[in-house]
């Protein structure tokens, strides 16, 4: 199965010609809201489906979002070895990774979750730009490598019909809930590393994960057990008050634990890439994304984002050779961006909110609990009428009781408890996206906080890479 | 394992419980995407230029047909049929013996014999029962509507079911049907072209502009669709999602959600008998701070929501006793309620203060979190009536909800209306743990807005509302 230019006809090179600039073409992207596709928006409401996370237990049903990548055969590990920034040392069967992919001058096309399955045998889990590159290289680079690919439910027609099921169940009830659906203790193995369970009699894998401080975990198996399975997990969760999280409430758990899943692929732009560009259809990702925001530049490389922007910074090894190694070797001592929550201003929400019912210009409307309004949201952060960073994917939070943005903010500016503030709405009244109505810019004091916001999650998310930034 | 009757489960529970505490989710309006674009430019669509509403999946139809077709109808409907020829349509009202009402919807007369009910569950339930149990020659045909989470499954209905409404419609319609269309009157039906197919027509109407629905086989939608977009682009067409669509009915008025008065009455027990545990009835929830534990003040009758000028005793119908002895009294009306901007403000920023009480969530545009709402509107410290079907208008930048008012309160007062349901909420999925608050609201017409008060003359709308 491919998904390259030279079965759909146009590439993203020949949509790029077309444009005036990448900026442009992604600014008024007609693609529409970024969907969560099949899982119902709310199963309860999203109130509680999030409060559950923090004091109960949640079920994610994350089969549909997400595109699967299966990348198989002896030069499987070499291959990610040289595209991805993480070491592969110590990988081994039943290992996960945070799989951060480059582009050659260290900025990043896409992350992703890599799951060794078996020997040479890995699953890339995520949205698919990170996919689209990996295929690319192996098509193009002379590996023994073959590459299968099983898109996100948003991405197909029909019914969704995926090869594997994923599920997560999370909070503070996760292990007892694991404990009775499994009916033995669960071993103690580390943050992303994985295990064989019977759930209802099936064979499930499952890699440990977690959330506020919690252990949790990750469930896959073949799509025909999804049923089974779910039925199980709900049925023995009722106990542990077990919410099952609908699709408004999960886009929002990121903000809480502090993943960044929109960059911007560093892909438009740069002689180098220009194959890449012929190979990928204008119809994928990278062609129809949509780009949205205060955040304004000509220039789409000031939209790239480096793996220290994100928070990946400990997962940066050069003890191996990859593409974009030379660049982020340049930044690694000294990188010069942090990644931050920014708390928004209660009062200034509410301004927000209230010109909903003024006279005047409404301001861009501030849906909830989600309120990203692009495939790739970016809003400019200032201080002092400075430009100080971005604010990138916001919401808001129930547990928190706060609007909520993950920010890339200067080093001196990204101590907590320092106040900026972020430009929200479009230059203009608004670009032509679909999800945009005619609006009036508005500025909205935030607080610098920690990542992951929660205090509970900040103190007790110690062994994930999410704390250990730099 | 039989399904448990209404009456069986009501022999133990009282129905305002059974209801409030319904575990049975928000009610949804299926299939159809949330947005299209975004609700906020969907809404302006009706008012500026012209929207296509996908109705093919939120209502349940059902079809009768046979020699007593409408004699069946006309036994249990408020309505006089002595005008209701093939190709007219009505707006379908059934009561209860005391003269409550049951629900409504829109009644289209096919052809010969051959009548088709759309609406919520309550009146095709209603319908259904009287086929079966009445003795009358008829063959009834239910086609439920689409389930609220097909978890990827395909889903079927016998018809497609498009309104194409607003100032630019009827442009849009005409280059649809490559020539000119008649403009009969309000309910009345035809046929046109579109996309090289006949569809049916029933002449509809929105904000004083003409306009349409129109069906045909399910089959066809998509086809029909693409064509209706396609055509739109020039008139500035929006298909409308799922949550701006619901909204519609907060500028036109139609309450579209009373609660049916089945559950009390002898009269009523054989229907109580009839109906499952998992029908509307039993299973759909009732929510909001109006809270009485007698079920009958949740009630309704047709002059209250503004069906007055539809009862007509030209004939026997079920109710009809009742409805004599009232119909001379005051009347609770119809209303809209304009929430005041700053109280609606504060609700909001109840979200954002850690450790402090929160209001219940004010979900936008469309507010409702039960199958049917009951919020308690206080004047003088006296409850004088109901807000019943709540949102948010983007065309008015208001929040507005429908409801009733006593008799005596006057277009322009200003009430309080109680948001939020007591000791903390009840246990419907839908509520989260939250405190009351009082909103201002101003007692307006219905329809609320201007525009439409002034050119939906034809309507029975504005009628009822003068």
């Amino acid at each position: 199965m491919q998904s390259t230019a030279t079965m759909s006809g146009r590439s993203l090179e020949d949509l790029l010609q077309e444009s005036s600039s990448p900026v442009e073409m992604l600014r008024n992207s007609q693609i529409g809201p970024y969907a969560f596709p099949v899982v119902p928006p709310e199963f309860t409401n999203w109130r509680d489906e999030q409060r559950a996370w923090q004091e109960s237990a949640v079920l994610f049903d994350q089969s549909h979002h997400m595109t699967d990548m299966y990348i198989e055969g002896p030069d499987a590990l070499k291959l990610l070895s040289e595209l991805g920034v993480n070491s592969v040392r110590n990988f081994s069967v039943d290992k996960a990774k945070q799989f951060v992919a480059c582009n050659h001058d260290g900025y990043v096309i896409g992350d992703a979750i890599l799951f060794h399955l078996a020997e040479h045998t890995f699953n890339l889990v995520g949205r698919p730009s990170a996919h689209n590159w990996v295929q690319y290289q192996c098509e193009t680079g002379g590996y023994d490598v073959s590459i299968e690919r099983d898109e996100r439910s948003a991405a197909r027609s029909g019914p969704p019909l995926r090869k594997a099921y994923r599920y997560q169940i999370q909070g503070p009830h996760a292990q007892d809930l694991m404990r009775k659906l499994t009916d033995a203790p669960v071993p103690d193995i580390r943050f992303f590393n994985m295990d064989v369970f019977s759930i209802a009699g099936r064979t499930v894998r499952a890699l440990r994960h977690g959330m506020v401080g919690q252990p949790g975990w990750e469930l896959f198996g073949p799509w025909e057990d999804a049923d089974a399975v779910r039925d199980a997990i709900v049925e023995a969760g009722e106990e542990f008050g077990l919410r099952l999280v609908g699709a408004k409430a999960y886009s929002t758990s990121a903000l809480e634990s502090g993943w960044i899943p929109s960059p911007v692929p560093a892909v438009y732009s740069g002689d180098a890439l220009s194959a890449y560009r012929r190979w990928l259809p204008a119809q994928g990702y990278e062609g129809t994304a949509s780009l949205g925001g205060s955040f304004e530049s000509d220039d789409i490389s000031d939209y790239y984002l480096t793996p220290y922007d994100l928070g990946y910074g400990p997962m940066v090894s050069f003890d191996h050779d990859f593409i974009g190694r030379e660049a982020l070797e340049a930044i690694a001592d000294d990188p010069p961006r942090r990644k931050v929550s920014l708390a928004w201003n209660p009062e200034d929400t509410r301004r927000t909110f209230g010109s909903l019912f003024g006279n005047s210009d409404c301001a861009k409307f501030i849906d909830l609990p989600l309120a990203n309004y692009a495939t790739l949201p970016y809003d400019k952060v200032l201080c002092d009428g400075a430009a100080v960073g971005l604010s990138t994917y916001t919401g808001y939070t129930h547990n928190g009781r706060t609007m909520l943005s993950l920010g890339i903010v200067d080093g001196r500016y990204s101590a907590p408890g320092t106040e900026v503030t972020v430009v929200w709405g479009e230059a203009g009244g608004g670009s032509a996206k679909p999800m945009v109505e005619r609006h009036a810019q508005t500025e909205i004091r935030a607080i610098v906080s920690p990542v992951p916001y929660s205090r509970v999650a900040r103190e007790e998310y110690a062994e994930g890479w999410r704390t250990r930034q730099h | 394992m039989s399904e448990r009757s209404l009456e069986e489960i009501l022999q133990t529970t009282n129905p305002v419980d059974l209801l409030r505490d319904s575990q049975i989710g928000a009610y949804v309006y299926p299939v159809v995407p949330s947005e299209y674009t975004n609700w906020r430019d969907e809404q302006r669509a009706w008012r500026d230029s012209c929207v296509l509403f996908d109705q093919s999946h939120h209502m349940v139809d059902i079809y009768i047909e046979g020699p007593d077709a409408l004699k069946l109808v006309s036994d249990t409907a408020i309505n006089t049929f002595s005008n209701f020829a093939v190709n007219r349509a009505k707006q379908y009202v059934p009561c209860s013996h005391d003269g409550y009402v049951i629900g409504d919807g829109i009644l289209f007369h096919l052809e010969q014999d051959r009548l088709v009910f759309v609406g919520r569950a309550p009146c095709a339930n209603w319908i259904e029962f009287h086929g079966q149990t009445g003795g009358y020659d008829v063959a009834i045909t239910k086609d439920d509507r689409s389930p609220g989470n097909p978890k990827g499954k395909a889903v079927n209905r016998i018809s497609y079911r498009f309104q194409i409404q607003g100032p630019n419609a009827w442009e849009l319609i005409e280059k649809l049907n490559g020539g000119p269309v008649d403009k009969l009157r309000m309910f009345h039906m035809a046929a046109m072209n579109i996309a090289g197919r006949q569809v049916r027509t029933l002449r509809h109407g929105m904000a004083g502009a003409p306009g349409l629905e129109i069906w045909g086989p399910y089959e066809e939608r998509e086809e029909i669709r693409e064509t209706i977009a396609e055509a739109g682009r020039e008139f500035g067409l929006a298909q409308v999602g799922a949550r701006a669509y619901a909204t519609n009915t907060l500028e036109s008025g139609w309450i579209p959600s009373p609660l049916p008065a089945v559950y009390t009455g002898e009269r009523m027990k054989p229907y109580r008998e009839w109906l499952t545990e998992s029908s509307y009835e039993a299973s759909g929830s009732l929510g909001g701070s109006f809270y009485s534990d007698n079920i009958e003040d949740y009630y309704v009758t047709p002059y209250e929501i503004g069906y007055g000028s539809f009862v007509n005793f030209d004939h026997d119908f079920i109710g009809r006793e009742a409805l004599q002895k009232m119909a001379d009294q005051p009347h609770r009306r119809k209303v809209t309620y304009a929430w005041n901007a700053d109280d609606v403000g504060a609700i909001f920023r109840s979200m954002l203060n850690p450790g402090e009480p929160h209001y219940k969530y004010i979900d936008l545009p469309l507010s409702n979190y039960a199958s049917a709402s009951f919020d308690r509107i206080v004047k003088d410290g006296k409850t004088v009536g109901a807000s019943m079907f709540a949102g948010y208008s983007y065309n008015e930048r208001a929040m507005l909800s429908l409801g009733i008012a006593d008799p005596d309160v006057a277009i322009g007062d200003e009430v309080t209306l109680v948001w939020g349901e007591e000791g903390g909420g009840s246990t419907k999925t839908t509520v989260e743990q939250h405190e009351q608050i009082e909103v201002r609201a101003v007692v307006s017409p219905t329809p609320y807005s201007q525009v439409v008060r002034e050119t939906y003359a034809e309507g029975w709308r504005s009628r009822a509302a003068r």
